[in-house]
């Protein structure tokens, strides 16, 4: 049999990439950790994910230990916490949940961390000049709506909009009635709606900063709870000082600065100091 | 063939698997990750589309590069060299490629059954486009948006509706079936392998046989996907390229015969 030969552009593509996995490899060095080797077993809702990893960051540097962050929807680990699962530090949204974690002794202690807030979004130059959540009803205004979004995003708006007398008019408004509030963003972007209601922290994730125009909403049109984020050490914490540590620190003007970096509103700053009051942030 | 010749035939064809693998190596070095979260943490039904959308930050998929980058490359892929990511590149094909080796059987080559499992991944095609269009996508897990990977695996699977089960349960099921059945997911079930093989007969470049092939079977013998050059399910691994008894097997734009 003739030995076939190899074309050169094959032989030459293997070596190529071959070459570029080593590279990669290289190049992929792991970083030395410079920790103790202990670890803090962090869970909080996944709202507060871009706020918590760099104070996760600051916190280990600080520390020497190293922070296992896990983030997601608050509800869901609260429901595995009352389960089987264990975490030494539980940063959730809904008051209620931290309630009753403390009531079913899962949870050792919790603070008020921080608080969310609602705000009008439009496309760069507000092309359709919305001004409050009353221009929803103007007709011809292009409404973006998410009613199926996951707890709270589309529900709080729904309830802005009934607080404000508008619900029906904004819905018949409505070019999009979506399931993400991600989505509802990318309407807005793109010009396909006029307006949205987010809360403000969706504002300044990393896709949407400065891309769009941000109007406020009045607070007394603001939804029922949840608005509140809660931060509490947990029974099952492996190291207890540590765990409470983390929690001064989140809470220390430091850690507070993270969250309002990131569009929230500190619960230890003047403004915040009157939401704990007004939604009661106790520990019970 | 001589004695000498098949021994040279066979060191080449090892080189040639070597290669590969070491391609198929870079492959999940790049893909890896995102493979992963696609099958065991996308809250999505149908992975490795909506990834522009989702929450789970940690997934490579949300980089714009990767995931722009594979969507433009792949179809690209299939037109200069029809299926050959699946040999080449996958993550999943490396996977199953490897648990095939355990594989006591399904490498009987042309068997009724075979025949008709193959039309598998045409109906997880019509499934993934039904999920995608006609409901819309839906989201039918919690996305974990940051955490250890198994933590948040197992999470996934705890909070995890009867859609997202399914779904993982027949991908799960299909890749263990390969300890069994070589090759099973990607000749049978992979959706995105479908796609590849009603396309990759208009491709530039192809293993392909002449009409010397006098129809022995070694080159099926020494296939993970256990087929034929140009047949279905050929990945245009090149496995096969020395293989052949009469030198029916090249590769490149297949020669016209009259």
């Amino acid at each position: 049999m003739e030995k076939k030969a190899t074309s050169p552009g094959r032989r030459q593509f293997l070596k190529t990439a071959a070459l570029s996995a080593c590279g990669a490899l290289c190049a992929a060095s792991p970083v030395q950790a410079q920790t103790s080797g202990e670890i803090l077993r962090v869970w909080s809702c996944g709202g507060l994910a871009e706020a918590m990893m760099p104070a996760n960051v600051a916190f280990e540097a600080a520390h020497g230990v190293k922070v296992a962050y896990t983030g997601a929807f608050a509800a869901a680990l609260g429901k595995s916490l009352l389960g089987s699962a264990t975490a030494d530090v539980f940063a959730g949204r809904v008051l209620d949940l931290a309630k009753k974690l403390r009531q079913s002794g899962k949870m050792a202690s919790f603070m008020p961390l921080c608080f969310t807030r609602y705000v009008l979004v439009t496309p760069k130059g507000n092309p359709a000049g919305i001004q409050n959540v009353m221009d929803m009803a103007r007709p011809g205004v292009r409404v973006v709506l998410a009613p199926e979004a996951s707890p709270p995003g589309g529900a709080a708006a729904l309830k802005i909009l009934e607080k404000a007398g508008i619900l029906e008019a904004a819905q018949k408004n409505a070019v999009t009635m979506g399931s993400c509030v991600q989505r509802t963003m990318d309407d807005i972007l793109s010009g396909r709606g006029d307006v949205s209601i987010v809360e403000y922290r969706v504002t300044k994730l990393p896709a949407f900063t400065g891309r769009m125009e941000v109007v406020n909403i009045d607070e007394g049109l603001f939804p029922p709870p949840p608005m509140t984020f809660t931060v509490g050490v947990m029974t099952s914490a492996v190291n207890k000082p540590l765990a409470e540590a983390y929690v001064r620190y989140l809470t220390s003007p430091e850690g507070q600065a993270a969250f309002e970096q990131h569009g929230f509103v500190p619960a230890f700053s003047e403004k915040g100091r009157q939401l704990v009051e007004k939604y009661g942030v106790k520990d019970v | 063939m001589s004695e000498s010749a098949m021994a040279e035939s066979g060191v080449a064809g090892r080189l040639r698997v070597l290669r590969r693998r070491l391609v198929q190596v870079v492959g999940a070095a790049v893909l890896g990750q995102w493979s992963l979260y696609g099958v065991l943490r996308c809250p999505f039904v149908v992975p490795y589309v909506s990834c522009q959308n989702c929450p789970v930050i940690t997934c490579h998929g949300r980089l714009v590069s990767m995931y722009w980058g594979f969507w433009l490359l792949l179809p690209l892929s299939a037109v200069v060299a029809g299926r050959a990511f699946c040999g080449w590149a996958c993550p999943g094909g490396l996977a199953v490629q490897l648990l095939g080796k355990f594989a006591p059987f399904g490498r009987k080559w042309g068997s009724a059954l075979i025949r008709v499992a193959g039309a598998g991944k045409y109906l997880a095609l019509v499934v993934g486009l039904f999920v995608f269009y006609a409901m819309g996508q839906p989201r039918a897990d919690v996305p974990i948006r940051i955490g250890g990977f198994f933590e948040s695996v197992a999470l996934t699977f705890e909070h995890a509706n009867l859609l997202w089960l399914v779904r993982s349960a027949v991908v799960l099921g299909f890749l263990a079936l390969g300890l069994l059945a070589a090759g099973a997911w990607c000749r049978f079930a992979c959706p995105t392998g479908g796609v590849l093989e009603a396309v990759k007969g208009l491709s530039f470049l192809k293993v392909f046989k002449t009409s010397a092939c006098n129809g022995c079977g070694k080159c099926t013998r020494v296939c993970e996907m256990v087929t034929r050059p140009e047949e279905v399910n050929c990945t245009n691994c090149g496995d096969c390229l020395d293989s052949c008894p009469v030198g029916a097997i090249g590769f490149g734009r297949k020669p016209r015969e009259k």
